[in-house]
């Protein structure tokens, strides 16, 4: 493991609440308020964590577990992301099992927890939850391939690093189409318009905040500070599709994703500002878009 | 193989100790106990050995039997199975003793133990035969087994249904495993699987019709799609510790003929590896709607083992097409892979068994929209069952995403690999198609049964297991955790049994380094720990807090009754919705109520109704028979007058 890649981990785990503020900052103005500042999650967080938790009497262990594993999954997975654009501190063959994996353990643990309140609502959260994931997860996998197909590694820290940048001017018009359903993925993967509305107040409109509906206080700050973080690592790899970083030294680097996620967060508050969100019957059908993206791009390759 | 042997003669003596002591069971039961442990152990030590790289020689009987020698052997492809078949045979006998042990009265337990003895037995010889004979002697033994056990409960018509069709199925494949050596002997008198792999080079057309015959023999035993249908019936029909056994490992006999042809005939064509991967692509996508779709706990686990049968073929059709278009390193990981994903199933699908198993015992009901909240009852039932399916979906760091992750490394390889293995890449994104709907199935499954409420009022409040019946659930688990923690520790000998398939037996050691078990297991390792020191440090700040409890939040709705949960049926909805065109699935729909009722398309759309109309024109032709002497030389003469018109038109004389 490398020293390098630990502290941009760290720098990682630290700007990533600001990215859902960046979000929520560009939607504002786009739609005329003023907003709450960027900062914001950061007080959240630190309003929950002082909180006290409240669980159901039908809750278990289970309920606890949820939070705290999807937290440890979304690390892990950061660490198998070379955030310095050349290599991550885990790294091996089909590493990009291992991350896929690990975002399914995650939910997997969430929607369990959910589950465990025994409540409708959470119920009707976790299936729309699961159901959007399947569609999401192929597509993660087609993105994937056509990475594969471009720089012949089978790592992340081959994909997203060193051979990446070498493959741009071959593969352009294929790694472009990769970044945009890598962006789709993101909408869907991390709740937001327009597949799920974080700001919706209605239970039964919601997806993910229906899922965690029941935790609050620490638990919650958990949740939150985990999706800030599952956001700030798909923004890594789209900027990393997009922005091959391996040219630049290290500290260039690191700036160089940073304005990237910035750029994205920008971009999620506008896509919230002009689009309204799907009907849930039709988020399939968004996410097989993506995934057709995707296929187009790998066969670009192939040909 | 001397202690094979030993292992073998050990397991039958004591389901003959069960059987004969079965008025003092108390007697008979730790006899069976420690006879059938001491023969697992016997027959899984050299497995281990020759996983590790030891090597056994074969055994050569020549009794007077024609079809050449009986020959037993032990290679690293059987040894794999062997361990599969006594590890989860044992789990299950063990749990059987107990399981069985409130029927005492009223069935005929001994036999019942005797019978699972004689299949685990028959197993055994049917991984380390190397003659067609023998092979086929040990393959009938383990079906009548099977189907006398799968019948244990034959008081129910719903039983005896699915034995009908299951000893039908399997007859039906063993006749075509008659065919197959048939063909492939082209009558030579030598049977034996070395006589076999010796043949001279097969025109195209005889080696198509050698392959197509295997392909449909052994998919048969297998529960490949569309052969698939005699399993959620007989699976869900049997006692709960076979339906363990054979889902676990009998289906995977069919895995293992299949591999064994492939090292038997060398170096399939193309359109085999083609036709194995798209049937693992359906198996793997149908078998996990359809799971999807059932409210039959065990009918559920049931399609999941033809999901995981997909699985296993997707990683032999990659093999297969490593070899055909000579690509070394695909071939090994994607044979490597189907081996070791074998391996893992029998553990966790047997688990996974036995848990619903308890929770049937506990409950008296398989219906899982009945249930609910039973993680409160049976704390270590739920605890493995988690287990259980986090490994079945194949998530890290349990065992299923170990050798998912090795399938996966042989498909992305053939994507990158250059050429028309290139479009077995696609198979990854089904992969990863079948790994989310299996998530959504077992959270499914665990969230109904173990969390939340129970959604029927029971008659009495579920108890958690016997002690008897938690250990082999607690032995299954502790495997599938070891497994997924040490990548590392399996994943060479897994490659030894992949390079002996792709015919390179030497290669295996080549492959160590692209393989990167090693890498694997730090980073496994490294999630387990992260997620112990997580888990505790926040049960430690927490400790200093006292949370305050309530109800679950409904709106401000304080009182939540049971019908208020919700159900599997409406969990599932989404998912069923977008894939109704092959889920099968009847949706009854009212204003207060919402149901699904799962129907097989195979067998209640196209078999029941084909059979039916089969009947009916039998029936039409009865009437020709029973019609009395004057219609009978009605039809004489008129077959007279047939055959002569026949023979004028054909122009000759008669």
């Amino acid at each position: 493991m490398s020293g390098a890649g630990l502290i941009a981990l760290g720098i990682l785990a630290l700007v990533a609440p600001a990215l859902p503020g960046i979000a929520g900052k560009t939607k504002s103005l786009l739609t005329g308020r003023r907003g709450p500042p960027v900062l914001q999650p950061y007080a959240d967080l630190r309003k929950l964590l002082r909180k006290r938790a409240v669980y159901s009497r039908t809750t278990t262990w289970v309920f606890r577990a949820g939070p705290v594993a999807m937290l440890v999954t979304l690390v892990v997975a950061a660490l198998l992301v070379p955030l310095d654009g050349r290599a991550a501190p885990v790294r091996f063959s089909g590493d990009l099992v291992a991350f896929a994996g690990l975002l399914a353990l995650g939910r997997f643990a969430l929607v369990l927890a959910g589950l465990d309140t025994g409540s409708s609502f959470e119920g009707l959260g976790a299936s729309r939850e699961v159901t959007i994931a399947t569609f999401a997860e192929p597509t993660l996998f087609l993105c994937f391939i056509a990475l594969v197909l471009a720089t012949g590694d089978l790592s992340l820290s081959g994909m997203l690093g060193t051979p990446l940048a070498a493959a741009w001017p071959r593969a352009g018009a294929s790694l472009s189409l990769v970044g945009i359903s890598l962006f789709v993925l993101l909408l869907a993967e991390n709740s937001r318009v327009p597949v799920d509305d974080p700001a919706t107040h209605l239970e039964l409109t919601m997806i993910h905040e229906v899922m965690v509906l029941d935790h609050g206080g620490p638990d919650l700050a958990l949740i939150l500070y985990g999706g800030a973080l599952k956001l700030a690592l798909f923004g890594v790899l789209v900027v990393s599709v997009f922005v091959p970083r391996a040219g630049f030294a290290g500290p260039a680097a690191l700036a160089l994703l940073f304005a990237g996620l910035g750029v994205v967060a920008v971009g999620v508050g506008v896509v919230e500002s002009v689009m309204a969100r799907l009907r849930l019957a039709r988020v399939p059908q968004l996410l097989v878009g993506a995934a057709a993206l995707a296929l187009f791009a790998t066969i670009l390759q192939v040909g | 193989m001397t202690l094979v042997a030993l292992g073998v003669a050990l397991i039958v003596l004591a389901g003959l100790a069960a059987a004969a002591l079965a008025r003092r069971p108390a007697v008979g039961e730790t006899l069976f106990r420690v006879l059938f442990g001491a023969g697992c152990v016997a027959g899984v030590m050299p497995a281990l050995g020759v996983l590790a790289g030891a090597t056994v020689p074969d055994v050569r009987l020549a009794p007077t039997t024609p079809f050449g020698p009986w020959v037993f052997g032990l290679d690293p492809l059987s040894a794999v199975f062997l361990l599969a078949v006594l590890s989860v045979g044992a789990a299950c006998a063990f749990y059987g003793l107990a399981y069985l042990a409130h029927e005492r009265g009223h069935r005929a337990v001994g036999a019942a133990h005797l019978l699972l003895a004689v299949l685990v037995a028959a197993l055994a010889v049917v991984v380390v035969a190397r003659a067609a004979l023998p092979l086929l002697i040990a393959w009938e033994g383990m079906a009548v087994a099977s189907y006398l056990l799968v019948v244990l409960e034959h008081d129910r018509p719903a039983v005896r249904r699915a034995g009908m069709i299951y000893v039908v199925v399997t007859h039906a494949g063993t006749l075509l495993l008659f065919t197959l050596f048939a063909i492939w002997a082209g009558g030579a008198s030598d049977l034996s699987f070395g006589a076999l792999a010796a043949h001279p080079p097969f025109s195209a057309g005889r080696g198509g019709i050698i392959l197509a015959v295997a392909l449909v023999a052994f998919g048969l035993k297998a529960g490949v799609v569309p052969f698939h249908f005699w399993l959620p019936e007989a699976h869900a029909a049997a006692p709960a510790h076979v339906s363990a056994l054979m889902s676990g490992v009998v289906i995977k006999m069919g895995i293992y003929g299949l591999l064994r042809t492939v090292v038997l005939f060398g170096a399939p064509p193309p359109w085999w590896g083609w036709v194995v991967l798209a049937l693992g692509a359906c198996s793997g996508v149908l078998g996990v709607v359809w799971a999807l779709a059932q409210h039959d706990i065990k009918r559920l686990l049931a399609f999941h083992s033809v999901e995981n049968i997909g699985i296993i073929l997707l990683g032999i059709g990659a093999g297969a097409l490593g070899v055909a278009y000579g690509h070394p390193l695909i071939a090994v990981l994607g044979f490597a892979g189907a081996a070791l994903h074998t391996l893992n199933h029998a553990l966790f699908k047997s688990l996974l068994f036995l848990g619903a198993g308890s929770v049937i015992h506990a409950t008296g009901t398989r219906e899982i929209d009945r249930l609910g909240g039973l993680g409160r009852h049976m704390p270590a039932t739920a605890a493995t069952f988690l287990v259980g399916s986090a490994a079945i979906v194949g998530l890290p760091p349990l065992n299923g995403f170990v050798s998912e992750w090795v399938v996966y490394q042989s498909l992305l390889r053939g994507a990158s690999a250059g050429g028309a293995v290139q479009l077995a890449g696609l198979a990854a994104v089904v992969l990863a198609l079948i790994g989310g709907l299996a998530l959504a199935c077992f959270v499914k499954v665990v969230g109904v049964l173990f969390l939340g409420t129970p959604r029927h009022a029971l008659a009495t409040d579920p108890r958690e297991a016997a002690p008897a019946m938690i250990r082999p659930l607690v032995g299954l688990a502790a495997a599938c955790v070891v497994i997924g923690l040490v990548p590392i520790a399996v994943v060479p000998p897994a490659l030894r049994v992949g390079s002996l398939v792709a015919g390179l037996p030497s290669a295996a050691a080549g492959f160590q380094a692209d393989a990167a078990a090693g890498p694997a297991t730090v980073f496994t390792v490294a999630l387990a720990l992260s997620l112990l020191v997580a888990w505790a440090l926040y049960a430690a700040i927490g400790s200093g807090r006292r949370p305050s409890e309530t109800a679950t939040w409904g709106c401000g709705y304080a009182t939540p009754t049971p019908r208020m949960a919700y159900t599997a049926s409406s969990f599932a909805a989404p998912l069923l919705g977008v894939f109704r065109a092959v889920s099968g699935v009847r949706t009854d729909r009212t204003a207060h109520a919402f149901a699904t009722h799962a129907i097989d398309p195979v067998l209640d759309g196209l078999l029941l109704p084909a059979w039916r109309g089969a009947r009916t024109a039998a029936s039409w032709l009865r009437q020709v028979r029973h019609g009395g002497l004057s219609r009978y030389l009605l039809l004489v003469g008129a077959a007279v007058v047939a055959s002569l018109l026949y023979l004028l038109a054909a122009g000759r004389n008669p």
